[in-house]
């Protein structure tokens, strides 16, 4: 398939909404069974649309009505901590989204610092700095130079453990 | 501090997996993935979807649109759900909350891409400086002991110098003038000098003279 970006929003032409309906049923379907197999568990979709008036299911209605006794089966309580609709699950993927970010932003960070250290090692100064800025470069020539010192420790050891 | 790569794409066998350990991650990952289509679809054809797994461990998860009892019970007793004024409101309602999110969800995938391309970017950036004239520039595995003492102390100088810049600035109180980076984030510095870091004015002369390593320096 191609890796076109998709505008997540409700498709207003019927033949293209038709035609990734069933494009994606199908490997939606495809992703479930793959999770049942791969990893030993119980799972069921259920689809309504708008073009059958029975739903899609996978495995079998019969199977399905199985899963669902399963969750029933459990307390209320059971059932719903784990339950979500859209608006849970992509609440869900934004906070995640955030974290990712930050990580991002902190390694971003990291590498522009770098480049500003062996600029002020080749002689640029460094009075344009902040306070924040002199700090994070202070911490980073820290880490270097202990990493450093491991590196000349372990050549050393190298060197003299050869007799 | 090099980032452990992750195993990319791998074609797998369909069949259960056998360390326990990769199992829950995978069950992790995928049960999400599965939810993220399910959704998707949802959004993008107008459809009503249930999706109803159980953890290794026994734990139920479940997503639904609009929720997963309606549907559970749609499927179950074969009625269409009642078409009544207020399920219309209510549905209304959640859609145009669905819509508020997802153009947030939208918002921050290409906040988070535009991130990652500015971390490659810095990346092939070291990349070329480290294969430049500048020595210390590359990475330390590739430096000789004595290229690696001579970083060293010049690097410890330099923080002297920087933690003498933060005391000055700290009893001045000009604790926060304008950041330095610009919008790019990126500071390039134009310099002749091509020695590894020395002190102001009235120090001890720069230590780097030949240093016979044979790396291609000055």
């Amino acid at each position: 398939m191609t890796r076109t970006k998709v505008n997540l929003a409700y498709i207003a032409n019927d033949s293209e909404r038709k035609s990734t309906f069933k494009r994606r049923k199908k490997g939606l379907m495809k992703k479930a069974e793959e999770l049942s197999i791969l990893c030993a568990v119980d799972t069921c979709a259920i689809i309504f649309s708008p073009y059958d008036p029975e739903p899609d299911v996978w495995p079998s209605p019969l199977e399905v009505q199985r899963v669902i006794a399963k969750l029933r089966n459990m307390s209320p309580l059971e059932q719903n901590r784990r339950m979500m609709d859209q608006k849970d699950f992509i609440r869900q993927q934004l906070t995640r989204l955030s974290e990712q970010m930050a990580k991002q932003q902190r390694e971003i960070r990291h590498k522009e610092m770098t480049n500003v250290m062996f600029e002020c090692l080749k002689g640029k100064g460094f009075e344009y700095l902040n306070m924040s800025d002199l700090n994070d470069l202070n911490n980073l020539l820290s880490q270097n130079i202990r990493a450093i010192e491991r590196r000349i420790k372990l050549l050393e050891k190298r060197h003299n453990g050869g007799d | 501090m090099a980032k452990k790569p992750s195993m990319g794409r791998q074609k797998i066998k369909i069949a259960k997996i056998e360390i326990k350990n990769h199992l829950q991650v995978t069950f992790s990952k995928r049960r999400s993935g599965l939810f993220k289509k399910a959704s998707e679809l949802c959004t993008l054809c107008g459809v009503e979807i249930s999706i109803i797994v159980f953890s290794p461990a026994g734990k139920v998860f479940s997503f639904g649109h609009p929720n997963v009892d309606s549907i559970v019970d749609q499927f179950l007793s074969r009625n269409p759900p009642p078409n009544t004024t207020t399920r219309h409101l209510i549905d209304a309602h959640r859609n145009a909350s669905v819509r508020d999110l997802n153009s947030q969800l939208t918002q921050v995938l290409n906040e988070l891409e535009a991130e990652k391309k500015r971390s490659e970017t810095l990346d092939h950036i070291r990349k070329l400086a480290s294969q430049r004239k500048y020595w210390w520039e590359k990475s330390i595995d590739e430096l000789g002991l004595n290229e690696l003492g001579q970083l060293r102390d010049s690097m410890v100088v330099l923080k002297k110098n920087v933690t003498n810049q933060t005391d000055k600035l700290f009893v001045e109180g000009n604790v926060n003038p304008s950041p330095f980076f610009s919008a790019n984030g990126i500071a390039m510095v134009d310099s002749a000098e091509i020695k590894p870091y020395q002190m102001n004015a009235s120090s001890t002369p720069p230590h780097v003279q030949n240093i016979g390593y044979g790396h291609g320096f000055f």
